[in-house]
């Protein structure tokens, strides 16, 4: 039984990163059908700037909870400011062509940004500096330490906030006003192509806190990380019912959860095929995904 | 004979002679790196024209087409090397096994929204290349090598040149069967699935079976590619079957254009060539490819070669003076109902937009509904077409109920209709557009047609002269070659009526034909509206034009607020009080200005 | 001047033109109707005004000002307000979400807001029943009050309204109707696009007959209503004795 949830604490740690990385793809599927390949890659590139922060500072006298949070927010900022950049450049003035070819460009810029950081930091693994003590407790033999939940409480308070944003504020209504009708949303006096690019700004956010979180937590990363962790994600939004917000954070636990036990009970191998079976068999019961939102129906 | 010739028809015969002559020459004046090349980007020319299939024509998003190449592959590397059979064996298998497992993946999913497709595939993708990396008989991660070279009679195939030439022989063979196949109806069939797939169901196609046959076609391409793969090689391993090779063949297909023979062999070009040409900036390669492949997507989103219009048609002569409707036969009735409806319902949300609505059609009348926008005269239309399916009530033609068909089969059983918005193909031709209503008529199988059997070039032969029968009957003979967006409004309502006019239909529903038409044009389609009945046909008319429904119509049913109001003559409706109040308007009510004054008062700010 | 001044517009969708050269004013205070066929243009005429179409040529002047090249959300915000055909609401939001976001430009003043969508509620108590439903869960009716009532919490200059009346019952066009009256009243000038010719022509001052992308016929609604052409192909044919 404690190796059940061993294995349940393990999946919600990871999980809570998949969600994060989900929650963009889902935002911008949401609102302009994006399937956005290049999102994996900014929670790759959110992880190396927080490195190069934390390798900087590191050098320097700087406490080391002061570095961590400079990481972390240089990271968000810088990537959110590349997600903005990568949307007006190479997404807006395809907006109005075929879903295809948009695809294609994000397809890409995604390997524009893996390829970029192999030229700056090289094939290799880099290391991030070893932050995090194993120290925790221990609940009935199940061991939890405070990395995780350090990390699940970060990955908790951005999802809240994103939440509260989305769904409380003037801007969040405007954004799930836009995903419904753009034009209508246009009559409103709404910005529609400034929304959008705060839709990618708000993806890379938090994508990149997942990075630098992640970076911290498993401590090795490189410039092909975002590719598996992105497919995760996106299969994570898929199985939520993607332009589902609420869906897309629970869909990344659960694939957090599948990836655990599948690695505990079958073997770390077959995870994959484990993971892709389940979003299939859901797709197949319930082709919206499984928080998905019925399509409304019009005459 | 009327020959719509391309402008420039002879620049692609010129462009494919020369690639052609340098595509053989190539070996005897190149070094063995460059024919090297050449194969990667043959081999990349068979994946595209395969995906392209998926992609291109059928507009379906496949992201795990790399798996159907490894099954391929694998097929022919462990019949070699295990079941100890020459290659030339292994391919039949390596085509049967790709085929199964696009109907085992393609059956459940293939009803999902595209993009929901991507995900499925993309996983189908992953889940065959973990399985190849951690099954013992697949060598796992080290995969399977030792395969021999092919033979050619009893000439082993193993140099760079004979590598290659095999390389060109499959990719003619590729080339052949996937043009010949998508100049069938089953390559229009595709082509109208990915421009309108709603229009496309509702004037026949089977859609999901034409899927179905977009799917398997490409995953025998992938298997066919993927042996001659495992041959060149002599050694397959998982890492030539990822996620990135799906979606390189992919972006193949896109950049090149997308149902475009040319442009996929030029986009294989570009993503397997290119790199190989950048190689002297080493380690920026990758790198300023990416930007390049965003560059050229920025500035040609449309696909560095795309697909042309297939305007070319060479039609059957059809003597001057025969401009009749193809003849119907009006088989001996045994009632004079053609279709009934009894308590009809259909809500949407909370909102009923029809309300046990109940009538008859009978056969050879013009019957026009009217009523004001909103009063769900289309969604009577989409409950009777198989659309949408009815809340509750019954439908029945000719005796037999026909709720819950889709859409297809009522086609096939002889109602025919158009769309209220032109929902025309716009990117087909105008005699396109008509051959692709003929669906429902073809009798000689898909095979048949790909083999240019005599009984399927006849039968094309004959609806070809049916086609051009129908375009003079709607008077757009002349423009057979256009591109049918690009007709004026009222030439594109004309063409739609073409289109559903030729599965032969015996009920012909028209959703608001008269939108967007000038007086004349109006006075024309009068015209038509009778002598379609004149040729059998039954129409049923949605309309609002007031003087064409009071000219055309036998009888008229007004509906208003999804309830029958008024059935009648074009006279008796124009008297009845509850039309006139609820449609048509009544001068005597001058003083309603005033209603509800009450709810009115507080309007300030 | 007049409040919107549309010169030679042109309007097309790829090669196939929807608008051949149209001119049309709406001046101060004025309700104008724009009546014809569906597809003869109307519904591209008004989308144009709003900038949700570009047009290839001609002007289209509001206010004073050239909004050919302006982008919607600019145009709202010179007091253009759209309510578009189908109502088009979010049906996913609330009834209470929907009407703020029709003063999204006053989000930086809260209490104004606030203010004005309480008088809007006092105006449509129904909508103020309603207001933490989905939108998407109103009758016809009750969206298209909504549709209206969310255009007008900019208190726009100028009100287009695109088939205001569609699908909904007899009684319940009336009413919008006297709506219409009631907001010009308020000195907001109208365009409305309209299927019921008759009681169109009746609550407007003057009219346009859109055909075939061209306008065909214009005048003072009182004389558009006895004009024999209009009366056969948009008020029941020239045979209906009630006409």
């Amino acid at each position: 039984m404690s190796t059940f949830f061993q294995l349940v604490i393990e999946g919600l740690t990871i999980g809570s990163f998949y969600s994060l990385v989900a929650l963009g793809y889902t935002m911008v599927y949401g609102i302009i059908r994006l399937i956005n390949f290049a999102h994996g890659d900014l929670f790759m590139v959110g992880a190396f700037i927080g490195w190069t922060v934390l390798t900087t500072l590191a050098a320097t006298h700087v406490p080391w909870g002061l570095g961590l949070l400079a990481a972390l927010v240089i990271a968000m900022l810088l990537t959110a400011v590349l997600g903005v950049a990568i949307e007006k450049v190479a997404y807006e003035p395809l907006l109005r062509s075929s879903r295809l070819s948009i695809l294609i460009t994000a397809l890409g810029v995604s390997l524009a940004l893996e390829n970029g950081v192999l030229l700056i930091y090289g094939p290799g693994f880099n290391t991030y500096p070893h932050l995090l003590t194993q120290a925790g407790f221990s609940i009935g033999g199940v061991e939890i330490n405070d990395a995780q939940i350090g990390m699940m409480l970060l990955s908790f308070l951005l999802m809240l906030g994103l939440y509260i944003f989305v769904h409380h504020t003037f801007v969040g209504t405007a954004m799930r006003a836009l995903a419904v009708d753009q034009d209508a949303a246009r009559l409103m006096g709404i910005d529609v192509e400034n929304v959008i690019r705060l839709t990618f700004l708000l993806g890379a956010l938090l994508a990149a806190a997942a990075g630098v979180m992640e970076g911290v937590y498993y401590t090795q990363i490189n410039f092909f990380m975002g590719f598996l962790l992105g497919l995760r994600a996106f299969t994570a939004a898929v199985l939520g019912g993607i332009g589902n917000i609420p869906g897309a954070m629970a869909g990344g636990l659960l694939i957090g959860l599948l990836e655990a036990f599948g690695a505990g009970y079958i073997s770390s191998r077959w995870t994959d095929v484990f993971v892709f079976a389940v979003l299939i068999i859901v797709l197949a019961v319930k082709p919206t995904g499984l928080f998905g939102e019925r399509v409304v129906e019009r005459m | 004979m009327t020959n719509i010739a391309a402008t420039r028809r002879g620049v692609p015969y010129a462009i494919a002679a020369a690639s052609i002559l340098a595509v053989v020459v190539l070996p005897f004046v190149s070094s063995s790196y460059v024919i090297d090349v050449a194969t990667t980007i043959i081999t990349f020319a068979v994946l595209g024209l395969g995906l392209n299939i998926v992609v291109g024509y059928a507009g379906l998003l496949d992201l795990g087409y790399a798996a159907f190449f490894a099954i391929g592959a694998y097929t022919t590397a462990l019949l070699e090397t295990l079941g100890h059979q020459p290659f030339w064996v292994t391919l039949p298998f390596s085509i049967l096994f790709a085929a199964i497992s696009g109907i085992i993946i393609g059956y459940p999913t293939l009803r999902l929204r595209s993009d929901y497709l991507a995900i499925v595939t993309l996983g189908f993708g992953e889940i065959t290349r973990i399985v190849a990396t951690n099954l013992g008989i697949t060598g796992g991660p080290n995969g399977i090598y030792g395969i021999a070279s092919p033979t050619f009679f009893g000439h082993a195939l193993a140099s760079p040149r004979a590598v290659y030439e095999l390389g060109l022989g499959f990719l003619a063979v590729v080339l052949v069967f996937t043009s010949r196949l998508t100049r069938t109806r089953l390559g229009r069939a595709w082509i109208s699935i990915r421009e309108d797939e709603t229009a496309a169901e509702a004037i026949g196609i089977p859609t999901l079976k034409v899927k179905m046959l977009a799917y398997v076609m490409g995953a025998v391409v992938g298997g066919f590619g993927g042996s001659f793969f495992a041959a060149r090689f002599g050694a397959i391993d998982p890492t030539s079957f990822t996620y990135l090779q799906s979606v390189t063949i992919l972006i193949i297909v896109v950049l090149g254009g997308m149902g475009s023979t040319p442009g996929v062999m030029l986009g294989a070009a570009i993503v397997a060539g290119l790199p190989e040409a950048l190689r002297f900036l080493q380690l920026w390669r990758e790198f300023v490819f990416a930007i390049g492949l965003v560059v050229l997507m920025l500035v040609r989103p449309q696909g560095m070669w795309p697909a042309p219009l297939r305007r070319r048609v060479t039609l059957p002569p059809l003597a001057a003076e025969d401009e009749s409707l193809v003849p119907i036969a009006v088989e001996p009735g045994t009632s004079d109902v053609l279709l009934e409806v009894d308590g009809l319902s259909r809500n949407f949300g909370g909102v009923r937009a029809v309300n046990g609505v109940r009538f008859g059609i009978r056969r050879g009348e013009i019957l026009s509904i009217i009523g004001p926008n909103g009063a769900g005269k289309t969604t009577v239309f989409n409950c009777l077409t198989g659309v949408i399916r009815p809340t509750s009530g019954r439908i029945s033609w000719l005796g037999s109920s026909i709720v819950g068909l889709a859409p297809h089969r009522v086609v096939g059983l002889g109602l025919s209709r158009t769309f209220q918005g032109v929902r025309l193909f716009a990117n087909m031709t105008v005699y396109e557009n008509v051959l692709v209503g003929m669906e429902p008529r073809y009798r000689t199988s898909i095979p048949a047609a790909v083999l240019g059997l005599h009984a399927a070039s006849e039968e094309d032969r004959r609806h070809l002269l049916s086609c051009r029968r129908l375009l003079r009957f709607v008077g757009l003979e002349e423009r057979a070659g256009e591109r049918a967006g690009d007709l004026p409004y009222g030439d594109q309502r004309r063409l739609e009526i073409a289109r559903a006019l030729a599965s032969e239909p015996r009920l012909l529903l028209l959703d608001e034909p008269a939108a967007g038409m000038n007086p004349t044009e109006k006075r024309d389609l009068m015209g038509l509206i009778r002598r379609i009945r004149d040729g059998g046909i039954t129409v049923v008319l949605i309309e609002h034009d007031m003087m064409l429904v009071m000219g055309v119509s036998d009888r008229i049913i007004v509906m208003d607020h999804g309830e029958v109001i008024a059935e009648g003559t074009p006279a008796e409706v124009q008297r009845n009080d509850r039309v006139i109040d609820a449609y048509l308007g009544d001068d005597e009510q001058e003083t309603d200005g005033e209603l509800r004054q009450e709810e009115l008062s507080a309007w300030d700010s | 001047m007049g409040l919107l001044e549309i010169r030679d517009l042109h309007v097309a969708y790829g090669k196939i033109e929807a608008l051949r050269g149209i001119d049309l004013d709406v001046a101060e205070g004025e309700i104008v109707a724009l009546l014809g066929s569906n597809g003869a243009g109307k519904t591209t005429t008004l989308r144009t005004i709003s900038g949700l179409l570009r047009p290839r040529s001609g002007q289209v002047l509001f206010a004073g000002t050239e909004v050919n090249r302006l982008r919607a959300h600019e145009i709202v915000a010179l007091g253009l307000g759209h309510v578009p055909e189908g109502r088009r609401i979010f049906s996913s939001l609330t009834v209470d979400e929907n009407l703020k976001l029709g003063g999204f430009l006053l989000r930086k003043r809260p209490n104004e807001l606030t203010r004005r969508a309480q008088s809007l509620y006092e105006t449509f108590p129904r909508l103020y029943e309603r207001r933490t439903q989905l939108a998407g869960t109103l009758s016809g009716g009750e969206q298209q009050m909504l549709a209206i009532a969310r255009a007008l919490v900019l208190k726009p200059k100028l009100l287009i309204l695109d088939e205001p009346s569609m699908g909904l019952a007899p009684k319940l066009v009336h009413m919008i109707f006297s709506i219409i009256s009631k907001i010009r009243a308020e000195g907001v000038s109208i365009l409305v696009v309209e299927q019921n010719a008759r009681q169109a022509l009746r609550t407007a001052d003057r009219a346009y007959v859109l055909e075939s992308g061209r306008i065909a016929l214009a005048g003072p609604a009182r004389e558009l209503a006895s004009d024999r052409r209009v009366r056969a192909a948009y008020l029941g044919g020239d045979a209906t004795a009630a006409g």
